[in-house]
């Protein structure tokens, strides 16, 4: 870690070189630690040290992006030259509006010397009693479990200065026997908050539970997502349409629909970088400020997230979901929420009289129809058919092939507690969710296991 | 740094590990994409730094750093040591290399044109030309096209004594035209979708894709597809061509042939295989018409090198022989456990990432068919052209991909076009139903540049040398 003063100060003293109208920096850097264990012994475990600086400059409205992960001052003052280079060769951007003007943000603990002083051996004993405990059952594990510290700042010409430390630490498992497999994940800033003994007996009792599975009849079936399946899902919804990017260039599952109801009166889909029941962050890439969106409320199509450029386009202002600069991909929202219902996984399941209960997606492609938000995927590590209240037995992995549009219309029933499905982004932000109980949910095809 | 490289590589010979290599790299990427006739975005990025991998008390470490200096250096030496001693605490069996040739040795890969020499507004003006081509229907409401370079100088050293200077230069460009009308979304790319096709080669490979010259027709087949009829559900036969069959080896084939995750160390992201041990030289993956081969010789594929990152050559080796599974790619760790040495395949998405056995250019072998032969040797099915969408279940058998479009084949002849054409199967079966391959004229090596493996993500840059081919009895449309 190289400490808020020094980096805003070298930062500052290279923009002050800068000859381009408009200038900022991005740090993005800190080190991490994954160990990850396979057949029940580690055998990858690495550590890294690294850094990435982003300079973006404007002449008028002609962008030039460059970046490094050297913070050597030299380094740093021929990456922005650089940059002022390619902004000199562009074309203008109609759609750029400036970078962004000076902000206030919100205090936020988002830094835990705990986890940030987490060393591969206590990685390496955690692992050892996950290891213990399985081989108890007879079962085997899979999995990585990460700590990292690391610093994000952002400093602009127009007076931003942006600086905030965060740490992180994940887990993800999988348990596994001859004929099956179960699955848990934690995801906290504060390492002493996931508690792994739960997601190691999460994971064990999964896999106790579907051995032996059998195969069923494809069809629609009334399904209970556990919260990491809900989580699966809402990820490839935040690529297909919950950005305005999508929206603007008229292929995401909410254009022509803001302010229909789209999806059941139960759902409501936020994104929240504040909240710190989440893995809250104050500001985006460019140092605006996270602003809480409301997507979907109450089944009906409210919002999106904006960066400065898209939302310069729709005369708006930008919600502090702008990604690293060159940004092209737009805006996307990394701290989600689903609000709670009043049922229970418990209620859930003795309300079904025949259906299924999945733990986990595998390989979900959204890109089928994106207007129609229409995806497929496979089931992974415990899917189990439940009849007359009770999980019965395991089911081999099943593709689903379904319109989120239609699936989260078909909602009945939300559990009042949310748990954290950890995402690819997860040191940024997390997705909090309840499990969802969805009534004729399309499987459009099997496996053999 | 070589000076540092060579003590630390002594320092930990004192340190009496079993084993430590050191890679340095150093990578410059240009990225250019223009949209709908402006530029969404120019960028460039320097990466370097070194990772240190050592075995020690039986275990691995690996540590890493930006920061390039000799006291850096040591730090990060004792770091992988410590990490090493914190993974010897839960071990199974002691970590242990099969053997190899030791080289002192420096490869560049061929080019001819230094696409980083060549200037901005050359790339902008064709990247606009072709892109302001796509727009001349309305109906495209996103033109865009895109440029990527890569210049990757890498160093690898080892306690045995390899010393092995890389200096690998990539170039890959494509446009793509997207058509929208109310609620209707269709995408035609070329000359492949997700970017387009990439090859271990300079800014000549660009000229040569002709992305000018085909922009007409993708804009026209895009439009087309909006009013197309969506793909009906049948189970019929299928032509599918090179690009779609390339993804398919990649998923089907060159995934779960990588010894790792058929030995389980891949489980808990990206899954593991059906192509067990117990399957080697008897699994009839698939019709004598199949042969698959992994190739890193390969000029010009973008899985091609002089050497993978453990400092082994890089090789050509049979993987599916007349559709009997012969082969995995392996690594010096994993290929003890078929008695064999390694056959060159761990590369690592960076100096801060270890490597992993990754696809090198992974061939469907071509066979002896004329494209408008075999569509007039088929009396009814259809033609599928480029990926949209794929999936494939965490033991690579219950597959699903759609296409960008699919024309009918009725007696012998290419007819109506239809949109939304997804077909899915059980990857040996798949592979036994296919009759009919494509000869050398129409194969092509397609540079993939984002497959996705391993815990921190890496993204490896692969390849796949593939021709149309011919698959009968397939399931085609699930999605309505």
């Amino acid at each position: 870690m190289i400490g808020k003063e020094k980096i805003l100060e070298t930062l500052n003293s290279v923009l002050k070189k800068s000859e381009a109208e408009e200038s900022e920096a991005l740090y993005i850097g800190g080190e991490s630690g994954l160990t990850r264990y396979a057949n029940s012994y580690i055998h990858q475990n690495v550590s890294e040290h690294n850094s990435k600086i982003i300079f973006r400059v404007a002449l008028g409205k002609k962008i030039g992006v460059c970046s490094t992960n050297s913070f050597k001052k030299d380094d740093l003052l021929k990456t922005l030259s650089s940059a002022q280079q390619i902004a000199s060769h562009q074309k203008e951007n109609p759609d750029f509006s400036g970078i962004p003007a000076k902000q206030k943000y919100p205090k936020l603990k988002t830094y835990f010397k705990r986890t940030a002083d987490f060393s591969p051996i206590q990685r390496a004993e955690i692992v050892r009693n996950i290891c213990d405990e399985a081989a108890k059952n007879e079962l085997t594990v899979a999995g990585s479990f990460s700590t990292s510290q690391s610093e994000i700042a952002v400093l602009n010409s127009h007076g931003l200065s942006a600086y905030q430390p965060l740490t992180s630490a994940s887990i993800n498992l999988v348990t596994m026997s001859d004929d099956s497999s179960g699955y848990a994940e934690g995801l906290n800033r504060d390492v002493s908050q996931i508690d792994f003994k739960e997601v190691a007996q999460t994971a064990i009792q999964k896999c106790l539970d579907s051995k032996k599975p059998k195969s069923i009849e494809l069809g629609e079936y009334d399904v209970i997502l556990e919260s990491t399946a809900v989580g699966n899902l809402l990820e490839w919804l935040c690529t297909i349409g919950l950005g305005a990017k999508q929206h603007q260039e008229g292929t995401g599952f909410l254009c022509g629909k803001m302010g229909k109801k789209v999806m059941s009166e139960k759902f409501t889909l936020t994104d929240d970088g504040t909240d710190e029941n989440g893995v809250p962050f104050p500001f985006d890439f460019e140092g605006v400020p996270k602003k809480k969106v409301v997507f979907i409320e109450k089944g009906v199509a409210k919002g999106l997230v904006y960066d400065s450029q898209t939302a310069f386009k729709d005369k708006v202002k930008s919600t502090g979901h702008s990604l690293p600069p060159p940004a092209t991909e737009g805006p996307i929202p990394l701290n989600l929420f689903v609000r709670g219902g009043d049922s229970s996984l418990k209620k859930m399941i003795k309300s079904m009289e025949k259906g299924l209960l999945v733990t986990r997606f595998h390989y979900i492609n959204g890109y089928l129809d994106t207007k129609n938000a229409l995806m497929t995927g496979m089931t992974r590590d415990g899917t189990f058919w439940i009849e007359n209240g009770k999980i019965k037995y395991g089911v081999k992995n099943l593709r689903f092939t379904e319109s989120m549009l239609r699936a989260f219309s078909n909602i009945s029933l939300l559990s009042r507690q949310r748990k954290i499905a950890v995402p690819w982004w997860g040191d940024i932000g997390a997705i909090i969710t309840p499990a969802l109980l969805i009534k004729n949910f399309k499987f459009t095809g099997k496996t053999e296991f | 740094m070589k000076q540092a490289i060579k003590e630390t590589l002594e320092f930990l010979k004192r340190k009496k590990v079993e084993y430590a290599d050191i890679r340095q790299i150093h990578k410059v990427t240009e990225n250019i994409e223009v949209k709908n006739g402006n530029i969404d975005g120019i960028s460039c990025d320097t990466d370097q730094g070194f990772g240190i991998r050592v075995i020690a008390n039986g275990a691995w470490g690996f540590a890493s750093s930006s920061v390039l200096s000799p006291a850096e250096m040591k730090r990060v030496a004792n770091k992988a040591l410590e990490i090493a001693k914190a993974s010897s605490i839960i071990k199974k069996e002691l970590a242990r290399l099969s053997p190899t040739e030791v080289f002192e040795d420096q490869y560049i890969s061929k080019y001819e044109i230094d696409p980083f020499k060549v200037s901005l507004e050359e790339k902008i003006e064709l990247l606009l030309k072709a892109t302001e081509l796509l727009r001349k229907d309305n109906r495209i409401k996103v033109a865009e096209g895109s440029m990527d370079f890569y210049k990757t100088e890498k160093l690898f050293a080892s306690t045995e004594g390899a010393f092995i200077r890389q200096s690998i230069l990539e170039s890959g460009a494509g446009i793509m035209a997207t058509a929208v009308d109310g609620n209707e979304v269709q995408r035609r790319s070329y000359p492949n979708s997700h970017r387009g096709d990439y090859a271990t080669s300079g800014y000549e490979f660009i000229r040569g894709l002709k992305l000018i010259e085909n922009a007409d027709r993708v804009r026209e087949e895009a439009i087309e597809l909006l009013s197309a009829p969506a793909c009906p559900d049948k189970t019929t036969d299928l032509i599918i061509t090179g690009s779609q069959v390339a993804l398919q080896v990649h998923e089907s084939c060159g995934h779960p042939t990588e010894l790792d995750r058929v030995l389980g160390t891949e489980v808990s992201l990206a899954g593991s295989s059906f192509m067990t041990l117990d399957k080697l030289n008897k699994l009839k993956y698939g019709s004598d018409k199949v042969s698959i081969t992994a190739d890193a010789t390969l000029e010009g594929g973008l899985g091609s090198f002089g050497y993978d990152d453990e400092g082994v050559k890089a090789q050509r080796v049979e993987l599916i022989k007349n559709g009997i599974f012969v082969g995995y790619l392996t690594s010096r760790e994993t290929a003890r456990v078929l008695n064999q040495k390694s056959n060159g395949t761990m590369r690592a998405d960076g100096w801060n990432r270890i490597p992993l056995i990754r696809m090198t250019n992974i061939n469907l072998e071509p066979g002896d068919w004329d494209l408008d032969n075999l569509i007039a040797d088929t009396k009814d099915g259809f033609l599928l052209d480029m990926n949209k969408s794929w999936s494939i279940d965490d033991k690579r058998l219950n597959f699903q991909f759609g296409v960008e479009a699919a024309w009918e084949i009725k007696d012998g002849k290419k007819g109506q076009i239809y949109k939304n054409a997804v077909y899915t199967g059980i990857t040996p079966e798949f592979w036994n139903s296919c009759d009919s391959v494509c000869s050398r004229n129409h194969w092509h090596i397609w540079g993939l540049p984002n497959c996705g493996k391993g815990e921190p993500m890496q993204t490896a840059h692969v390849a796949h040398g593939a021709a149309p081919a011919r698959f009968r009895n397939v399931k085609v449309g699930v999605s309505r």
